[in-house]
């Protein structure tokens, strides 16, 4: 254990005495004394949540489709424009760093993912892929919560999750026992104590001596004033390591991932990352904003995954990147496109099949709103990393079985 | 009648709960009580304020609240005056949420501003994609003017406001292409809630408002892009302009069981699920009352249920919450910029909800990140160090402390001026060690880590 991991833990655990009352502590404090830095070679899976409803049509394009021409006549991006992968299909022009994945092998993009009677309201919709309940309205947990409700008590260690980002905690980490924090920034995550103010010892004592009043709710916030605290101090020491030197773009996502980089290669044994875009709710005049999002998503998660492979960590890391759904086929009048169904899901890594998954969903056979039909459950998508990314059963998770998809590498 | 420590309200006589609570040896008056009332129906409360309605009774102060303290009617044109000027420079300048923050910190009609702040929520707009600030102001005007009015003329302002008409896209929405983004959210978000309407009524409904547009910073019909034909919303046939769809949502029943849910949430519990049988009689006057906002929240707040020790501290702060209602219990001014920045990344940026959905409030309000940021902002406001805040809280002149200097009676009467009632006798024994800490000499300092350590407490969290 190195000697500032052993002062946290004296400072944290052994003054405030966090782990003598009856409230349920975080697993990860009682075990980090043991399991400090032992978070090199444990998988990561990275998602990367593009917000609004990303326009699959103009991400990956049918560029040669007469269909797509018929409905896309102000949005069309022709063959001059698309980055081409295979006859007829081609990225974004945006896209270039994301191609540049597909070449070194390290991106597969899984074509036509979506789910049964989709759903077009934004809520809904994010709500399915996050608790991968498509059939009821149950908001309790989410996919990856569950995922990580599964690892045993005494094998769970630091922090088991971290969403970065300024929004709340996304619903696909809220959990029944595992307590994933929400970071803005790293720095917002430290409490401060300079000038006189309580020490983070005291301040966790006051939280922690017993109530007599019987609050759930009280409870939870009790938990989480303690949570926060203990992680608050693990997390600032574990970036006390450097930068690999990488080239990162100044956009905010590309930002958090640097970051993420570099908590992955500090050792943190933190399993789950996620972070999010947001603006992909294009009504109106899609062109230009699409086109900057894209951007910001593809040169952002290049540049982690070189940062990643430059740091020797990119086989032990995986991103997955979506939305919550896809966009109308046909254009509408402002330039713009409203909410759809099925979308290509993005795949980043070491260790993935590289290439294209699926066919593209085929624009002759349009459903009655006028949306491009599923063909590939998102869930799949999900058991597949589950089963063999994170190593957690899947059907645990899911409440049953789904078919692999392939884009992990065997 | 509610049983004691049963956790749900599926018991609760609906009569009994929405009956006036009138104090007796069951049920008495208390400070407790009083500050739970300033918690919900304002931002918290001074010592004089708690004092004063401790002496008048929960009618009364009811009453007050509803009505607005004096003088409402001239801080409120001084607030215009001073808005107005500001309104030219960008929405970075950052004027329109340091302005509302001010207005919340010192207005005499607490309750229209917590009121206003919810009605932000639930049609929330955000000036991340309305930048114009005329228009953001605009729609915080039209939402404090309806906010304890009727409803009806608010959803019709709201439809025709034009930062709500840029946000969903009505304003290009064409008669040859309806957009769906307003016709949804009106649904789902604003009236009726999910599950209420088909795919096709919002299809239809969509097409009812197109030609809705902005011209000049405001809404303006274009009848050539208007579609006159014949509609199908919600069952009922005929050729709707969006005014008639509104008149169709709100004579759904649906929208009174709807809005009245919603600011049951906000004004009585979070974690405590009204049956539906308990909400019937809210919704009922309240589309009876033609959606009369001010009879709603009146009927609510003079409530047998809202004064029960069951809904007490059943809801969360939000951040607004916490920062106004420290600075009001402490009688204090603080430079207002820099705590929009400061609220900002604990999740409730004014003018700039998250989504069209606005906060969802509640535990989605607290995770590590935020705990940590609150503790750091409550630090920031009383410590004294942080120059963006300004002048210094003074702490040694509070009313609440007057007369009062042994350490463990100052701690005490710090609770109760925060908290309203004495903190668990665990918490107390180390308040007071705090105020007796002899190594800070500093007598302000000294009492600045204590109004610390009590805003940082999980109690303090909760409304």
């Amino acid at each position: 254990m190195n000697t500032s991991r052993r002062r946290f833990l004296q400072h944290t655990l052994g003054s405030s005495a966090l782990l003598s009352v009856g409230l349920h502590v975080p697993a990860f404090l009682a075990r980090s004394a043991r399991a400090a830095g032992t978070g090199t070679g444990q998988r990561v899976l990275v998602v990367v949540q593009l917000s609004g409803g990303n326009d699959g049509l103009n991400t990956v394009v049918p560029y040669a489709d007469e269909l797509y021409a018929k409905h896309r006549e102000v949005l069309r991006l022709g063959a001059d424009q698309v980055l081409k992968i295979q006859q007829g299909l081609g990225l974004h022009p945006s896209m270039d760093g994301l191609a540049r994945l597909l070449e070194e092998n390290r991106l597969a993009i899984v074509q036509g993912v979506g789910y049964p009677n989709p759903d077009r309201s934004h809520f809904r919709s994010m709500d399915i892929w996050h608790t991968a309940r498509p059939e009821v309205v149950d908001t309790r947990d989410g996919w990856l919560g569950r995922a990580l409700d599964t690892v045993p008590a005494e094998e769970r260690r630091d922090v088991a999750g971290i969403h970065l980002g300024p929004s709340p905690l996304p619903l696909a980490l809220v959990s029944q026992h595992t307590s994933v924090p929400s970071l803005e920034s790293l720095e917002r995550f430290r409490l401060k104590t300079a000038g006189g103010a309580m020490a983070t010892s005291a301040l966790a004592e006051l939280a922690q001596a017993p109530r007599a009043e019987q609050s759930e709710l009280l409870d939870f916030i009790r938990r989480s004033t303690l949570n926060a605290y203990a992680s608050s101090e693990q997390v600032q020491e574990a970036i006390g390591s450097g930068t690999s030197g990488a080239e990162y773009p100044e956009y905010a996502l590309a930002q958090r991932l640097k970051t993420i980089a570099q908590l992955i290669d500090a050792g943190l044994s933190t399993r789950i990352y996620y972070v999010a875009l947001d603006g992909f709710d294009t009504h109106a005049n899609q062109l230009e904003a699409h086109a900057g999002l894209l951007r910001e998503f593809s040169s952002s998660v290049e540049a982690f995954v070189h940062d990643l492979a430059a740091r020797g960590q990119l086989e032990r890391v995986l991103v997955l990147a979506f939305s919550e759904f896809g966009r109308r086929v046909a254009e509408n009048a402002s330039a713009g496109t409203d909410h759809g169904t099925a979308a290509p899901v993005f795949l980043a890594g070491g260790a993935v099949r590289a290439g294209l998954i699926g066919e593209h969903p085929s624009l002759a056979d349009l459903d009655q709103e006028g949306d491009v039909k599923f063909h590939t459950d998102f869930r799949q998508v999900y058991a597949e990393l589950l089963d063999r990314w994170l190593g957690c059963p899947s059907q645990t998770v899911l409440g049953r079985e789904f078919a692999h998809v392939g884009a992990v590498a065997s | 009648m509610l049983r004691a420590g049963s956790p749900t309200l599926a018991e609760v006589d609906p009569g009994w709960a929405w009956a006036p609570y009138e104090p007796g040896p069951n049920a008495p008056w208390s400070r407790d009580l009083a500050a739970h009332l300033y918690r919900r129906a304002a931002f918290g409360a001074d010592w004089a304020t708690l004092q004063r309605a401790l002496d008048e009774g929960p009618a009364a102060t009811v009453d007050r609240l509803l009505r607005g303290g004096d003088g409402a009617d001239s801080f409120y044109a001084e607030a215009r005056r001073a808005v107005e000027p500001l309104l030219g420079a960008p929405i970075e300048a950052g004027h329109l949420p340091a302005w509302w923050l001010h207005v919340m910190l010192r207005t005499p009609h607490p309750l229209l501003e917590k009121i206003t702040l919810f009605w932000h929520g639930h049609f929330a707009t955000s000036s991340a994609k309305v930048t114009d600030p005329w228009l953001m102001y605009g729609q915080n005007a039209l939402l404090r003017e309806h906010a304890l009015g009727s409803f009806r003329p608010l959803l019709h302002g709201m439809a025709k406001d034009a930062a709500m008409l840029i946000w969903l896209d009505s304003a290009v929405n064409r008669k040859a292409h309806p957009n769906e983004n307003f016709a949804r959210e009106v649904m789902e978000l604003f009236c009726l809630g999910l599950g209420q309407y088909t795919e096709q009524d919002i299809k239809q409904a969509a097409r009812a408002f197109t030609g809705w547009e902005v011209r000049r910073r405001r809404y303006f019909f274009n009848p050539y892009q208007h579609d006159g034909g014949e509609k199908l919303v919600l069952g009922v046939r005929g050729p709707f302009n969006g005014e008639d769809v509104l008149q169709i949502l709100l004579e759904q029943p649906a929208a009174a069981k709807f809005l009245v849910g919603k600011l049951y949430r906000y004004l009585v519990s979070e974690t405590l699920p009204a049956p539906e049988t308990l909400l019937a009689p809210l919704a009922d006057g309240y589309r009876q009352r033609d959606y009369d906002t001010s009879w709603l929240v009146g009927t609510i707040l003079r409530s047998n249920l809202f004064f029960s020790r069951l809904v007490v501290r059943t809801r969360v702060k939000g951040p607004v919450d916490l920062a106004i209602g420290l600075l009001r219990s402490l009688e204090a001014s603080v430079n207002t910029y820099a705590l929009a920045e400061d609220l900002a990344p604990l999740g409730q940026a004014l003018f700039a909800p998250p989504n069209v959905k606005g906060w969802d409030g509640g535990s989605e309000w607290i995770n590590s990140s935020t705990l940590v940021g609150r503790a750091n902002l409550v630090w920031a406001l009383v410590g004294g160090a942080d120059n963006r805040y300004g002048n210094r809280v003074p702490l040694e002149r509070l009313a609440a402390l007057e007369g009062v200097t042994e350490p463990a009676a100052v701690a005490r009467r710090l609770a109760e001026l925060l908290l309203g009632t004495d903190p668990p006798q665990a918490v107390s024994v180390q308040l007071a060690a705090v105020a007796a800490d002899n190594s800070i000499t500093d007598q302000r300092l000294r009492l600045a880590r204590l109004v610390h350590a009590v805003a940082t407490l999980p109690e303090y969290q909760l409304a």
